[in-house]
């Protein structure tokens, strides 16, 4: 071959890894830009005069006089509407019956598109449901339910070849040359006026406990689950891990016994996580019967068999990365070995095993498959640290997968959504980032 | 002279015979403790293996073993139930396949990369980025499959995929058509070589180009019936099971050392010479438990599958096709789990224990192959 | 060869002419190996060193003088392949015995190491480490002790303003130094030296060296070295061993100026090693 052609293949070859190293990037950045994107909204967002009145209502935050000058304008801007739709009910009576007759429907769905943007009518009967006792919170949401009432869409499936195709055609047709017909206008024009919006930072999203499944609210009792089930799973995990660590790098010797109790750790390491949910069903609840129902405790328990793998690890290579001549120094001063572990090995091991144990801390809080069956409930209050024995919480890896698959109303709620998915991301990131930082510190240290 | 020791009572250095003894026992007890501790934190592999086995011997007792492996037949609820597993497995099986696929040339390369190409600070900045990729949740990896990936492949699939085809082909096509008609050339009298090469190099690349052209159309035309389907999942996984792959090859790599790279380099070699002729057969071993473990960190993965593989119980037509909806092992526990709760001790209950038995015993072989291949390497590095 | 051990002591220490054959064994092998599997580390060694003097070691590397060092407060207890056969002895105890306490017999014998190996705790946790193991938890009665400690080891100047600092702060020099302290602090009987300046400079061991000098008398002290000059400037008796075995063992001066053995002639005249 020409050297050229070898110097090209060469070029390529790095060019093959460096392109693999890129995709990695950008895969991070694609996963990522969405999530920290659409999470922070759910923080961040422009709130219509609908949220305020969520938020004074069900949560007491605000001055009744303030949301009332909030609320007045917003009122007034909507009266137009209300006089048109009742104008056009006048005109409704003085009709035949049978011109009357086409117009029933669309006004019925008008009505509820009305409803769906504003919240009921004054003077209408208050809805069971707090969903439908207020219009759209959020404007993203609004100019949405602003687009369902300017048109009503339908599906073509004229052509049978193709896949069906959306038709969108403007609802004031229906009206035409009716009082109804300059509504659409005027609240295209008026939007702002009726709806309010206003920047708000809303980082409450963090601590409230949703209403009406997550249609309103924050996410309190799922960060308060997960950081239950992760700092349970320390609890038991950390031990375990740190005694198993110090007897397999200062007390075994090696040989049978201590491969084989090694092999167990890596096949514990390869456990697909769903079987240790089936395990702690199995074990935890069904025969020993830890609590009635699935809880904390259990969810915990499956957890830290699941990182036990990892803090042993970890806390093993910490150990071992300490200078024997630390423990030379140790003993030759007259120190058992088990002082020595205690006063010299642990404290200079402690930022390694700190380390791993703070990355095994986020796997503990993003792992879903354990806790579906031992813990994980999709709707609950916030527990009391005493509840956690015997009762289940939800948290919110089982939360992030319940309410973008199973909740009724999947697309109203994408914000609380991404903001769960962002909430969890940024702790487990945190959390490995201050791991990345501090470990960079302790090699720095044991070059320098 | 020796005022120190004088002045100060020496301590005895034989012990008395209680003394020795508390001792022994204080030591035994204390080594008894970490050793129980220790044995109870690693045996627990067996009580997952024993309680998982419990529960999932009842349903082969019950329905035997032939309709659970062979028959494509899953209706758990159905009067009578069916509880043929063979397309759950096989939907596991095409997953896998399909991240395999997708992890493995990227994260060789990128190993290589890391520990050939790189200098030391620029992989100091890219390791956290591969760790950053394994510490995100996998219901986050699962919730950007179902919402922002899957309507993507729906709403643009036929785009997406002849892009996707573009990037991939379109530079190996160009890297082998200057290779080809190098070597073509090569054979060629003198005189004529360098017209041999720039008339092959053109037809060749014409050629490509209008494979690439009608490949591109053709992929352009396709519809995607659901944005969750194997394909997604697959490329999720692929992603997901990276960072395993890179890092365990990448010591696989560098565990071959310098001495190796340098005899190479010194006969004349080019880096990718070196690398693929010298280092990676002498690191391959341990290349292939990096995909070990990769495989079993996509096969082990539910909350993407359950989220985003659209969870139907059929061997996609034709097997191949990573386009159609599948159901993994992982999926179907987590899934059916809910509705077999209320009739523990049914079959269909027990089912699901079968399956993660199954998935146990993949994964313990799994493991303890990459264990064998780590060992065997390590022994012939002398090491 | 007993006899050349017990020859009289040079004169180099004005006023301290004495008899090296009144002096007491504080140590003494007898046939004493040392194995690591079935390597024979060390070769039925016989010799004594005497109470209160500077006794020093050289030979070529590997020859076994950290192990025969490091048999000495059973050090080598750590290697799991590791077995000692023979008899040493201190003060007359064989310390190979089954009822020996090991953690006794560290503290009476303590140890510098090659290299500085200050625990990454502040100064004077250091130096108190070895009096807290011995129960000693009374603030006063701990000051005291490292304060003289340190004063013995020559750099109470040096830190008394920085006790609670971390160690890992000062330099090399001073860490070795803290180190002879923290073992000085134990109250041994003996110390031990494995080449203590080997990663110092020329300043710093001359101050080790100047130490030792002080310490003579009230310790018995065994140092390995592969500087000739240190081991005739220090040393009252010096050991030459060889793959294992010793050669050679006598006052210093003696090995220095009129070895009788071919190969400390050699060793010493760098004809070797
Ligand atoms: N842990 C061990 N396991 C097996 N063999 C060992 C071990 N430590 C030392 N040895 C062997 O024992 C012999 C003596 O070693 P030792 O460390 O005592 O030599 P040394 O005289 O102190 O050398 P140096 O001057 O280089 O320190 C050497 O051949 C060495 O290879
Ligand atoms: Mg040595």
């Amino acid at each position: 071959m020409r050297l050229e052609t070898r110097k090209l293949l060469d070029r390529a070859f790095s060019g093959t890894g460096v392109i693999a190293i890129g995709v990695m990037a950008l895969a991070l950045v694609v996963i990522l830009a969405p999530i920290i994107g659409k999470g922070t909204g759910a923080f961040v967002f422009r709130s219509t005069i609908e949220h305020r009145k969520v938020m004074f209502d069900q949560w007491g935050r605000g001055t009744p006089e303030r949301v009332e000058a909030d609320k007045a304008p917003a009122a007034a801007a909507r009266q137009p509407v209300y006089d048109m739709l009742a104008a056009f009910a006048a005109e409704l009576d003085e009709m035949p019956r049978a011109d009357r007759r086409p117009y029933k429907t669309p006004v019925r769905d008008l009505e509820k598109a009305l409803e769906e943007l504003f919240g009921p009518a004054p003077g209408q009967r208050t809805p069971v449901l707090i969903r439908q006792q207020y219009g759209a919170t959020r404007w993203d949401r609004t100019k949405i339910k602003l687009g369902e009432l300017l048109f009503t869409e339908q599906w073509d499936y004229s052509n049978p070849d193709a896949l069906g195709v959306l038709v969108k055609t403007p609802r004031s047709e229906q009206f035409k040359e009716t009082s109804l017909e300059p509504l659409f206008d005027y609240v295209d024009e008026n939007i702002e006026a009726i709806m309010r919006p206003r920047l708000t930072f809303y980082w409450q999203f963090l601590f409230d406990t949703s209403k009406d499944s997550h249609i309103f609210g924050g996410i309190g009792p799922e960060v308060l689950g997960t950081l239950y089930l992760t700092l349970g799973a320390m609890i038991f995990a950390i031990p375990m891990g740190v005694i198993a660590a110090i007897y397999l790098c200062e007390y075994a010797r090696e040989g049978r016994v201590v491969s084989f109790l090694r092999i167990c750790i890596s096949t514990l390491a390869g456990v697909p996580s769903i079987v240790f949910g089936l395990f702690g069903l199995a074990f935890f609840l069904n025969t020993i019967h830890i609590s009635d129902s699935k809880s904390v405790l259990a969810g915990s328990l499956t957890l830290s068999l699941l990182i036990l793998p990892t803090v042993i690890r970890a806390s093993e290579e910490a150990i071992l990365a300490v200078p024997k001549a630390y423990k030379e120094a140790a003993l030759s001063l007259g120190a058992g070995r088990w002082h020595t572990v205690l006063t010299v090995i642990l404290p200079a091991a402690l930022p390694g095993i700190l380390t791993g144990v703070v990355i095994s801390m986020g796997r503990a809080a993003g792992e879903t498959a354990p806790i579906i069956f031992t813990a994980a409930v999709s709707v609950g209050r916030p527990l009391l640290p005493m509840q956690t024995l015997s009762q289940p919480t939800p948290a919110l890896p089982w939360n992030i997968y319940n309410l973008c698959t199973e909740h009724e109303a999947v697309d109203e709620i994408r914000h609380v959504q991404y903001g769960m998915v962002f909430t969890l991301v940024a702790l487990v990131l945190l959390l490995n980032v201050f791991a990345i930082v501090m470990r960079a510190r302790i090699s720095k240290k044991l070059r320098g | 002279m020796l005022e120190n020791s004088s002045t100060i009572q020496k301590r005895s250095l034989v012990m008395s015979k209680s003394t020795s003894r508390w001792r022994q026992l204080w030591a035994a007890l204390g080594q008894g403790f970490l050793f129980s501790v220790t044995s109870l934190s690693t045996l627990t592999v067996f009580f997952i293996f024993y309680f998982i086995a419990k529960d999932a011997f009842p349903f082969f007792k019950l329905e035997g073993f032939k309709e659970f492996f062979t028959s494509t037949h899953w209706y758990p609820s159905g009067h009578p139930a069916e509880f043929g597993a063979m397309s759950i497995f096989f939907g596991t099986g095409l997953v896998t396949l399909g991240a395999v696929v997708v992890a493995v040339p990227l994260g060789v390369a990128a190993a290589v990369c890391l520990s050939d190409v790189l200098p030391f600070n620029v992989r100091q900045i890219v390791k956290p980025v591969i760790e950053i990729l394994a510490a995100i949740p996998s219901v986050a990896y699962g919730f950007f499959a179902l919402v922002v990936f899957a309507p993507l492949l729906q709403n643009n699939g036929g785009a997406v995929l002849s892009i996707g085809a573009w990037l991939i082909l379109a530079p190996i096509l160009a890297l082998l058509v200057v290779v080809l008609s190098d070597l073509i050339a090569d054979r060629c009298p003198d005189a004529a070589r360098k017209v041999v090469r720039w008339g092959c190099g053109l037809a060749l690349g014409a050629a490509a180009l209008t494979g690439m052209i009608l490949l591109g159309n053709h992929l352009r035309g396709i519809e995607i019936i659901s944005g969750a389907n194997a394909l997604n999942v697959s490329i999720i996984l692929g992603i997901m099971a990276l960072p395993t792959v890179v890092s365990v090859s990448e010591d696989a790599l560098q565990a071959c050392g310098r001495e190796l790279r340098e005899g190479s380099y010194a006969l004349g070699a080019t880096r990718a010479e070196t690398i693929v002729k010298t280092v990676l057969p002498a690191s391959v071993s341990g290349i292939l438990a990096a995909v070990i473990l990769g495989v079993m960190r996509a096969i082990g993965e539910t909350m993407v599958v359950w989220m985003a593989s659209g969870n139907a119980a059929r061997i996609p037509e034709p097997w191949f096709n990573m386009l159609q909806p599948v159901r993994t092992l992982t999926a179907t526990i987590a899934g059916d789990m809910g509705e077999a709760d209320h009739v523990t001790g049914s079959a269909r209950f027990h089912v699901l224990f079968a399956m993660a038995f199954c998935l146990l015993t993949f994964s313990f072989v799994m493991n303890l192959a990459s264990e064998a291949i780590v060992r065997r390497s390590r022994k012939k590095l002398g090491k | 060869m007993n006899a050349e051990i017990k020859m009289k002591q040079a004169t180099r220490f004005a006023g301290q002419k004495e008899n090296v054959l009144s002096r007491r064994a504080h140590v003494k092998a007898e046939d004493f190996s040392v194995f690591y599997g079935n390597f024979e580390a060390v070769k039925q060694v016989r010799c004594e060193f005497a109470e209160g003097l500077v006794t020093s070691m050289i030979g070529p590397s590997g020859c076994g003088k950290s192990t025969l060092l490091r048999a000495i407060n059973r050090m080598n207890d750590l290697i799991p392949s590791c077995r000692a056969g023979g008899t040493m002895t201190f003060d007359g105890e064989d310390i190979y015995r089954k009822d020996i306490d090991v953690v006794s017999l560290r503290m009476r014998v303590g140890m510098v190491f090659q290299k500085p190996n200050v625990f990454p705790k502040s100064i004077y946790d250091n130096i108190a480490y070895g009096p807290r193991l011995q129960g000693i938890s009374n603030r006063n009665q701990l000051d005291g002790i490292v304060e003289s400690s340190l004063k013995q080891a020559a750099i109470w100047d040096e830190v008394k303003d920085r006790l609670n600092t971390n160690a890992l702060g000062m330099s090399g020099g001073q860490q070795q130094r803290l180190c002879l302290a923290r073992a000085l602090a134990v109250k041994p009987e003996i110390l031990l030296m494995d080449e203590p300046t080997s990663a110092l400079d020329p300043k710093a061991t001359a101050k080790i060296e100047d130490l030792i000098g002080q310490l003579r008398g009230q310790y018995t002290i065994i140092i390995v070295t592969h500087n000739m000059q240190q081991a005739a400037r220090v040393s009252d008796l010096t050991a030459f061993m060889y793959e294992g075995t010793l050669v050679e063992f006598g006052e210093t001066r003696q090995i220095f100026t009129r070895p009788q053995q071919k190969q400390t002639e050699d060793y010493i005249t760098g004809r070797f090693g």
